[in-house]
């Protein structure tokens, strides 16, 4: 039966039924954190969304490509310091950071437009690096990835007078409440979901299975990944900019190893492989995070207050990640992507499952 | 007859509910927040000052408390993390902290300061020596009980010179952090004071790199060899380059920073001599001073322990100032009390008067034991105030 | 002016060696293993750590440390030897035919455990432990300084170096590593007991990583909970542009990085110095891009179509 070339809302909805989803799930999370009216857990929740900002770009690049980038934190800095550069310190910023052209000397840029400029200077910056080290393959572009985190975080930490080196920078306008956090953890997914669905990505997943296959059907291997990567920066960079609006400070040291390992962690024991394993995987390890620390805390059990030692939250964080990785794999959400089953039965009609070839 | 005495009655009653009002109010404890690190890797750098702190609040309160009230103290972990740190600060706020403590270092204790600046309240660092826990950074609600870190290697540079006519330096700074820099640039402006004074060169390295045998080399090579090497750093790289220089037969005099305070690095230099820092007084009990070895003998008397550094000190005192000023404002509302602190009248404490001014929070002169170590024991050897004056240009490093 | 050139040579060699001892026991396990540890780190950290017992004060009891050295070499080698094994045991093997990045994240989860353990048991402060003074005294040839230290470490690499490479060439053993490491299902299919043989890979690595921790220890004097962290990453890096799967290649990989830091710190005009480490990752992108598998590839390693 020819089926008529109409737009239908369930099948919009079906397609697009993963993205939805995960977005609703998390709205209500954020809507739910509105209502409490607890500043502890909004700034816990918030952290959260950074994060998915963060984890969804690193997706678009490590779960289509399947390279593994060690470098993408090095994106992060570069949004955070950029900007600082637009929208910090106005009186103090002269003094700090010198170097800076006058224009940015004397401006102020609102906070939401700070944050779009510093995703594309990180993506502008993704795209020199890429030019150089995309040709590499698994283990060597992992490496590169790595050398260039290292390059930024000495440059930055060294160039006094561009920004301010070692030191700490205060006065970032606190302009990320949850609502901006969330507005972007959606724009990060839905990008990505489009992303992952159109030609370009669909390309790069074929590489990632099988190069030579890949290679001989057409595909340059080099500009999907570098289109790729380049995305993928944007998203880091933002979350970058969306943590100096957070935090109000920022430093260099922030931005290397720890938040390099976090991040990737949470999208390996989310699943590497779709788009709901990067969420489920911030959530998941997020929600672990604040469970341990409050068990650290104690609670009240009558009189008494019961409370864990400390440390408990950092060893018990890295058992309970080797437990999930043991025991799932392929992370939480294995290789499928949340809702899948949903858009089934919504449009039976699309033959296109979302379900990718599972690893044996 | 009567009206007269309804009226004494109403007017006894009043009074007596006035009264009971200004009792209760009375019994109301003054409470210090601190939002410091109790756990994670850098809690063994906050917890001097927090024990001394304590001491502090321990001694106020059995002198009847400030303005007849308790001090009373409430924690909230920052987890070595800064994210949690701005957590910590809230919880306190919450909790219903008068004020908020915050880690003895700028970086670690900046998001946690934020927190507090931006619910009105004050926020003391128990030690950071950054003049941006101040105005020119985290507020103007920000205060620091430390000394610029400039003034280290200002002291060291004039005490040299005065004392021991030191007048060629090397400087050695490890670029790790900020603090490192501010010394060692604190040392080079107060020598451009000093006639005569030459720095003959400088290297750089990064604490954690396994080995500083370039760095060396460039020393030994030197000639002729300079009057003293200016290392600042912290351990563990500090220990290791000490050990390093010593190990290739640099016999040169050693100056460095109150960071490389402490007995736990001295095994990695066996009878290490001629090497001289500024402390913010002893912890061995031979400070100069006796308020400060009183307290050490209060501290060990009640942790069975010395302070495990000079920065303990600092606890103690950022105690004293917010308690002394709380008491001179008469209150603890926020206006009143900084006003208090920026008073040119100056706080005495137990290692001398401090003063802020409104533009800075942090000290700029200080009066600095001169610890030296020969053959593996330290030992108070001499006192030092710095002269050098230091702007704001100059506490941000960027004065030339 | 020529000894300055010949005293950065010597002085470059001595860091290269450092990095090429860690990089042997890091390329035995990824370069031919494929197996990324990156709680190696953490061994080294705990080898040293070893060393001591915590007490109640600021100071620790320098226990194992004060034994002569041949006893203190076994301890330590031995207490590393069990934490690889218990790590084989719980983390690797369960994890086996998993993807190198789950893999990966769970080295990396082990290690941060191994880190926080010491954090919790010893806190947070750098610890002294003035191990073998004697070997900082240093040998002076016409002007030319090389440390006693620096002598040994060469020394060291080049042995063992050359026994793991006739280990793996001439022994049983070493054919069946190769086989594990290549095709680990067709490896036990053939009768390669795989399981051991990585097992024992592993083993060997946990005693190289206890040779590095007690020599970095010797040079540097103080150990704090993240010291061997530099020097994994480091290693890391070297084995790949040395060329994965080969241990001469890890060695190489190693003193180069050696040499581009040594150099670097000494030609490098004052205000540059302190990019230092910027330059050394801007070189090792450089081979990585002309050479991506590396500047001593084994013949089998290039993929073939």
């Amino acid at each position: 039966m020819m089926m008529a070339r109409r737009f239908s809302i369930a099948e919009c909805l079906a397609r697009n039924a993963s993205p939805i989803v995960l977005c609703g799930a998390i709205a209500l999370i954020v809507i739910g954190t509105a209502l409490a009216n607890n500043a502890a857990l909004d700034r816990t929740v918030i952290e959260a969304l950074i994060r998915i900002v963060y984890v969804v770009g690193l997706y678009i690049f490590v779960g289509n490509s399947g390279v593994i980038s060690f470098g993408h934190t090095a994106f992060m800095a570069i949004g955070a310091y950029a900007t600082a550069w637009q929208d910090c310190c106005r009186t103090t910023k002269p003094l700090l950071m010198p170097a800076l052209p006058k224009v940015l000397l004397e401006a102020t840029v609102p906070p939401p437009l700070a944050t779009i400029v510093s995703g594309v200077v990180a993506s502008l910056f993704a795209a020199v690096v890429g030019v150089a080290i995309i040709r590499l393959s698994g283990i060597s572009a992992s490496i590169a990835t790595f050398a260039v985190l290292a390059i930024v975080n000495v440059i930055f930490s060294n160039w006094d007078s561009l920004t301010a080196g070692t030191s700490t920078l205060v006065g970032i306008p606190n302009y990320t409440d949850h609502w901006f956090a969330l507005l972007w953890a959606v724009i990060a997914i839905f990008a990505a979901h489009f992303y992952q669905t159109s030609r370009f990505g669909l390309s790069l997943r074929v590489s990632r299975e099988d190069e030579v296959a890949a290679k001989a059907s057409g595909v340059s291997i080099f500009s999907q990944r570098l289109i790729a990567f380049v995305i993928s920066a944007f998203f880091v960079g933002v979350s970058g900019a969306l943590y100096a609006h957070f935090l109000g400070t920022i430093s260099v040291d922030a931005f290397y190893i720890d938040i390099t390992l976090l991040t990737l962690a949470m999208l390996v024991v989310g699943g590497m492989n779709s788009l709901s394993g990067a969420v489920v995987g911030v959530g998941a390890i997020s929600l672990l995070i604040e469970v341990l620390r409050q068990s650290e805390h104690g609670f009240a059990l009558g009189s008494l207050t019961v409370s864990a030692p400390h440390g408990t939250q950092e060893i018990g964080l890295g058992v309970a990640m080797l437990i999930m990785l043991i025991f799932r794999r392929n992370g939480i959400a294995g290789n499928q992507e949340i809702g899948w089953r949903l858009s089934r039965f919504l449009a039976p009609q699309l033959q296109r499952s979302s379900k990718v070839t599972e690893d044996y | 007859m009567k009206n007269r005495f309804i009226g004494t009655c109403i007017v006894a009653a009043v009074g007596a509910i006035a009264l009971s009002g200004i009792v209760l109010a009375e019994e109301k404890p003054i409470v210090i927040g601190f939002a410091i690190a109790q756990s994670g890797w850098f809690a063994i750098n906050d917890e001097g000052g927090i024990k001394a702190a304590n001491l502090a609040i321990d001694e106020l309160n059995a002198a009847g408390g400030i303005l007849g009230r308790k001090i009373e103290a409430i924690y909230a972990d920052t987890k070595s993390d800064r994210a949690q740190g701005a957590k910590a600060a809230l919880e306190v706020l919450e909790k219903g902290a008068d004020v908020v403590f915050v880690d003895l270092d700028y970086d670690m204790g900046a998001p946690a300061a934020l927190e507090a600046s931006k619910a009105g309240k004050i926020s003391f660092s128990i030690g950071a020596e950054d003049v941006k826990m101040g105005a020119q950074g985290v507020g103007p609600l920000a205060f620091t009980s430390g000394p610029a870190a400039q003034l280290e290697g200002a002291a060291m540079a004039e005490w040299g010179y005065e004392k021991k006519g030191f007048k060629t330096a090397y400087i050695l700074t490890d670029t790790l952090i900020e603090y490192n820099k501010s010394v060692c640039y604190g040392y080079e402006f107060a020598a451009k004071n000093l006639a005569g004074a030459k720095i003959v060169g400088r290297d750089t390295f990064k604490n954690g790199d396994p080995s500083i045998v370039s760095q060396v080399t460039r020393i030994k090579n030197l000639n002729p060899a300079p009057d003293v090497i200016m290392l600042c750093t912290f351990t563990p790289g500090g220990g290791a380059a000490v050990r390093q220089i010593r190990a290739a037969g640099i016999k040169t005099p050693i100056f460095a920073s109150i960071a490389m305070d402490g007995n736990h690095w001295m095994d990695a230099v066996p009878n290490l001599s001629d090497f001289y820092y500024p402390v913010h007084g002893s912890i061995y009990g031979d400070d100069p001073r006796t308020a400060v070895n009183d307290v050490v003998k209060k501290y060990k008397a009640k942790y069975s322990a010395e302070p495990p550094f000079s920065h303990a000190f600092l606890g103690y005192i950022a105690t004293t100032l917010y308690a002394k000023a709380v008491e001179r404002a008469n209150s603890t509302d926020t206006k009143k009390v900084v006003a208090a602190l920026e008073s040119p009248d100056g706080i005495p404490t137990i290692v001398g008067p401090y003063a802020f001014s409104h533009d800075l929070h942090i000290q700029d002169k200080f009066s600095f034991p001169i610890m030296s170590i020969q053959d593996g024991k330290h030992a108070v050897m001499d006192s030092w105030t710095t002269k050098t004056p230091f702007g704001i240009k100059e506490l941000l490093r960027k004065g030339e | 002016m020529m000894i300055s050139a010949l005293q950065i040579l010597v002085d470059a060699i001595s860091l290269g060696s450092l990095y090429a001892l860690a990089t042997l026991g890091v390329g035995l396990v990824f370069g031919v293993l494929r197996l990324a540890n990156f709680a190696y780190g953490d061994f080294i950290t705990v080898a040293s750590y070893a060393l001591i017992i915590p007490t109640a004060g600021a100071t620790v009891e320098i226990v194992i440390g004060r034994w002569p050295w041949p006893f203190l070499v076994i301890a330590v080698a031995g207490v590393v030897v069990i934490l690889s094994l218990a790590s084989e045991y719980f983390v690797f093997r369960p994890l086996r035919t998993a993807k190198p990045a789950v893999l990966m994240v769970g080295s990396f989860a082990l290690g941060y455990i191994i880190q926080n353990i010491i954090i919790v048991v010893y806190d947070g402060r750098p610890k002294a432990v003035g191990l073998w003074p004697e070997l900082g005294e240093a040998i002076v040839l016409s002007g030319l300084r090389m440390p006693r230290l620096e002598l040994l470490i060469i020394v060291v690499t080049l042995v063992l170096l050359g026994a793991l490479v006739l280990f793996l060439k001439a022994s049983p053993f070493g054919v069946q590593m190769r086989a594990a490491s290549e095709d680990f299902r067709m490896a036990r299919m053939l009768g390669v007991r795989a399981n051991t043989v990585i097992g024992t890979s592993l083993v060997i690595s946990g005693f190289l990583a206890a040779v590095v921790s007690l020599l970095f220890l010797a040079q540097v004097g103080v150990m704090s909970f993240n010291m061997g962290v530099p020097l994994m990453l480091f290693a890391f890096v070297a084995t790949v542009i040395g060329g994965m799967g080969s241990l001469t290649g890890a060695v190489v990989g190693g003193y180069i990085v050696g040499f581009a830091s040594i150099l670097l710190q000494a030609l490098l005009p004052e205000h540059l110095r302190t990019f230092r480490d910027a330059f050394v990752f801007v070189v090792v992108i450089v081979i990585l891009v002309v050479r991506p598998q590396g500047l001593l590839v084994p013949r089998a390693a290039r993929e073939r179509v």
